[in-house]
């Protein structure tokens, strides 16, 4: 009896193991032929002259440009100042708004961030039509009319290389939080009230909460924010193509807009591929430093 | 049951996967006929056997403004014309096509045809990917073309594609500003003018209002990559057609480049063109002229008379979906002016249908079927309706022919300017493909965003100059540039 118990338990198992395989499959072929494939490709590919009728390989040669070449050092220095601008302030407008919304009723909250999301789903090139609506360096210009009233004259916000990588950050500071500021209010929802009442019996004041509960308790998200915001701001793209091309004088490229216009400018698929390697390393390099010395002490 | 359900799911999972495996694999465009039917070794075999069935694909951007609305019709002709042959265009923005096709291309599966400018052809032809039409073409075919068009899509002995048209690149005056300026635009239209007579004009179009600049005297567009037009079609007046000299030595380190970029820094120091211009694109220049902001602006096309008097017209009906704030505008065709006493050039460009190949070696009935279609796009009835809707003059026998009947609204002053231009084309200059690709790097990450920056104030002329001038000797050495 036990014995036909345990056969139908096995049974049971290997049909929802089987379940389980099958949709894990569909995820692991989708990984692979969308990920894992192209990324070998790109391996490849950064040791080859790429044509499409016959590439040839070509040894270091593509990395060796990369190194040597003075716009490549550029866009990485233009990307690590738009990161240093961003990421940061990105990190505290979001927890910023989150601490500000969690008081409210659930109705107002859920409004909040409704609205705060709403840009994250709005098409980027939509957007930015509007901001080079905002930036119209004439004096018709929406920004250059708000700052005439302060009798600073009308700036060629895009179009100079002063005011075009700030441009840009100003963009950003203005959007797309909303997935940090929901993440940041789930992680603050998440604290046990018991610190908060302990604090109260103490007399604490509400900066002293914020540093001695909310903060540490909520080291974990920042970490998973900064590390995944350091990311995203390296891949940065969309932005820089839309808004300036890259310009003036490459002032905004970026590592990203570099690596498209060497692969669909000029052709150069392999040096492309080199590059975009190069930035994976870099982008991996920094992730380790941010995990070594930002998450000691992060439990999860 | 639990084998059934077990099965099931085996097989939905390897119909998603399969599904996104074919989601990537490509049209298998190779340029192949029908594979039921045999590839022919000669061309001809076609009209003495039963022709053998063949799809023709083609990318094609809106040319002009009913164009792609024409897509069926053309393609019913053609296969009226072919009963064996079908037509399939794919349309794409404007924005969209030189992506798409750049994709395409470097997968390996191009489309059969696309609509693009003859100088895109050094740019595809160093990867082989473009297909030699020349074996295909009958001798009724070529002789329909007018030479100099026909030569630019040509390069050494392969015939890449069949043009459309010829335009110039012009500017575009405000009738009564120019002649409240006292500029004599006709005198101009027929005779030219030289750089320090245009310098003097525009100044004198420039209204103001205690410090604001009420009119300039001219925009052009010259916002992100548009500034290489404005760049592009100055230097050609200054005895630069080409960015190589005839014996192939890179033109722009010549002391006349200089010369242009000093005066397009003098245009805005002067008030003349606005200090943002390096941020004003082709949408915002056109909007000022017909507001009324500027008196001359820039690039110009013949058919830009039409979009003006279109928009007159809305005005007088009080149609609310003229420009607003536009004012009625008779639009005048000027050309740009020559520098440093080098004669008019006319900076020509030629559109049209360059063909392509795929990875596989496309069969000799393919590619003759694809000269077909070319030639189908290129000349008669379809040219003649497109080229007349923009109004552009007609490089083919068989479209002036087709036209015939057909009505054209433009300003005959304006259309012996526009002769007047044509008739300032350079000839196309074969210059070999790596020196070519080498040249549009140095445009793309020198030229341009020091251009750019010049426009900004941020550079002289002459640091740009240098800059220039180092990319160059760095690329093709010092004895490969002009001294």
């Amino acid at each position: 009896m036990a014995r036909t118990a345990s056969n139908t338990r096995n049974r049971l198992n290997r049909g929802d193991n089987a379940w389980a395989y099958a949709f894990i499959a569909v995820a692991l072929c989708g990984y692979a032929l969308f990920t894992a494939y192209p990324v070998i490709n790109a391996f490849i590919i950064s040791f080859q002259e790429y044509k499409p009728l016959g590439s040839t390989f070509n040894g270091l040669d593509n990395y060796a440009d990369t190194f040597k070449s003075e716009l490549f050092g550029k866009a990485i220095w233009n990307t690590v100042v738009y990161t240093l601008l961003t990421v940061p302030v990105a990190l505290i407008l979001s927890f910023a708004v989150a601490i500000m919304i969690m008081p409210l009723k659930k109705w107002a909250q859920t409004t909040f961030k409704a609205i705060y999301y709403l840009p994250a789903v709005a098409s980027g090139v939509a957007l930015s039509v509007v901001w080079l609506w905002i930036f119209d360096p004439l004096q018709g210009g929406i920004l250059n009319q708000l700052i005439s009233v302060f009798g600073i004259e009308n700036q060629n916000w895009l179009g100079s290389s002063k005011t075009s990588m700030f441009s840009l950050v100003f963009m950003s500071w203005l959007s797309s939080h909303g997935t940090s500021i929901i993440i940041y209010v789930a992680a603050l929802l998440g604290i046990d009230e018991s610190y908060y009442e302990a604090a109260d019996i103490d007399g604490a004041s509400f900066w002293q909460k914020m540093w001695h509960i909310v903060i540490p308790c909520l080291k974990p998200t920042t970490l998973f924010l900064l590390v995944t915001g350091v990311i995203g701001s390296f891949q940065v793209f969309q932005n820089a193509y839309l808004m300036t091309g890259g310009g003036p004088d490459h002032s905004t490229t970026m590592v990203g807009l570099l690596i498209f216009d060497t692969a669909f400018k000029y052709f150069e698929f392999g040096a492309a591929a080199a590059q975009s390697l190069v930035l994976a390393l870099i982008i991996g390099i920094i992730a380790f430093i941010q995990f070594k010395f930002l998450g000691k002490d992060v439990e999860y | 049951m639990k084998r059934k359900t077990k099965f099931a799911s085996t097989v939905l999972a390897l119909m998603l996967s399969v599904g996104a495996l074919s989601a990537c694999s490509g049209n298998g465009n190779n340029g192949n006929a029908d594979p039921s039917n045999a590839p022919s070794s000669n061309p001809s075999a076609s009209s003495e056997a039963p022709a053998a069935k063949d799809t023709i694909t083609a990318l094609l951007p809106p040319v002009s403004a009913n164009y792609q609305a024409n897509f069926e019709q053309m393609a019913a002709d053609f296969n009226k014309l072919y009963p064996n042959l079908t037509l399939k265009i794919e349309p794409a923005s404007w924005e969209d096509m030189t992506q798409k096709l750049d994709t395409q291309v470097n997968a390996g599966s191009p489309p059969d045809l696309a609509f693009i400018n003859s100088e895109s052809v050094a740019k595809y032809e160093p990867l082989g990917m473009l297909m030699d039409l020349k074996p295909h073409l009958t001798p009724e075919m070529v002789s329909d073309f007018d030479e100099v068009p026909l030569g630019y899509m040509a390069r050494g002995d392969a015939q890449y594609g069949l043009p459309a048209y010829l335009a110039v690149h012009s500017i575009g005056g405000n009738k009564q500003f120019l002649e409240e300026a006292g500029v004599d635009w006709k005198k101009v239209q027929q005779e030219g003018w030289t750089y320090d007579e245009f310098r003097e004009a525009i100044k004198s179009g420039v209204v103001k209002e205690g410090d604001t600049t009420k009119r300039y005297g001219f925009v052009f567009a010259t916002s992100g990559v548009a500034s290489k037009d404005y760049l592009g079609i100055l230097v050609k007046g200054a005895g630069m057609p080409y960015p190589f000299t005839e014996d192939l030595k890179y033109a722009y380190t010549d002391q006349k480049y200089l010369t242009v970029l000093q005066a397009i820094r003098q245009i805005i120091d002067d008030g003349s063109m606005p200090k943002e211009a390096s941020s004003i694109d082709a949408g915002k220049r056109w909007n000022m002229f017909l507001t009324g902001q500027t008196m001359i602006t820039g690039k110009g096309l013949a058919g830009f008379e039409n979009s003006a008097k279109l928009n007159n017209e809305k005005l007088k009906a009080n149609d609310g979906s003229a420009v607003a704030d536009s004012i009625p505008v008779d639009y005048v065709v000027l050309p740009m002016p020559s520098f440093a006493g080098e004669p008019a050039v006319s900076h020509a460009v030629v559109d049209g249908y360059v063909a392509f190949r795929g990875k596989k070696e496309p069969t000799a009935e393919h590619a003759a079927n694809v000269a077909k279609a070319a030639y189908f796009l290129a000349s008669g009835s379809v040219a003649a309706t497109t080229n007349n809707e923009i109004a552009l003059s007609h490089i083919t026998e068989s479209a002036r022919k087709a036209s015939e009947g057909m009505e054209v609204a433009l300003d005959p002053d304006n259309q012996a300017a526009s002769a007047v231009l044509l008739s300032q084309a350079p000839a196309m200059r074969e210059i070999p493909s790596d020196l070519g690709s080498e040249a549009i790097k140095i445009e793309n990450e020198v030229i341009i965003p020091k251009l750019q920056a010049l426009l900004a104030g941020e550079i002289t002329p002459e640091q740009m100059f240098e800059d220039v001038k180092k990319a160059a000797v760095d690329t093709f050495g010092a004895d490969g540039v002009v001294q």
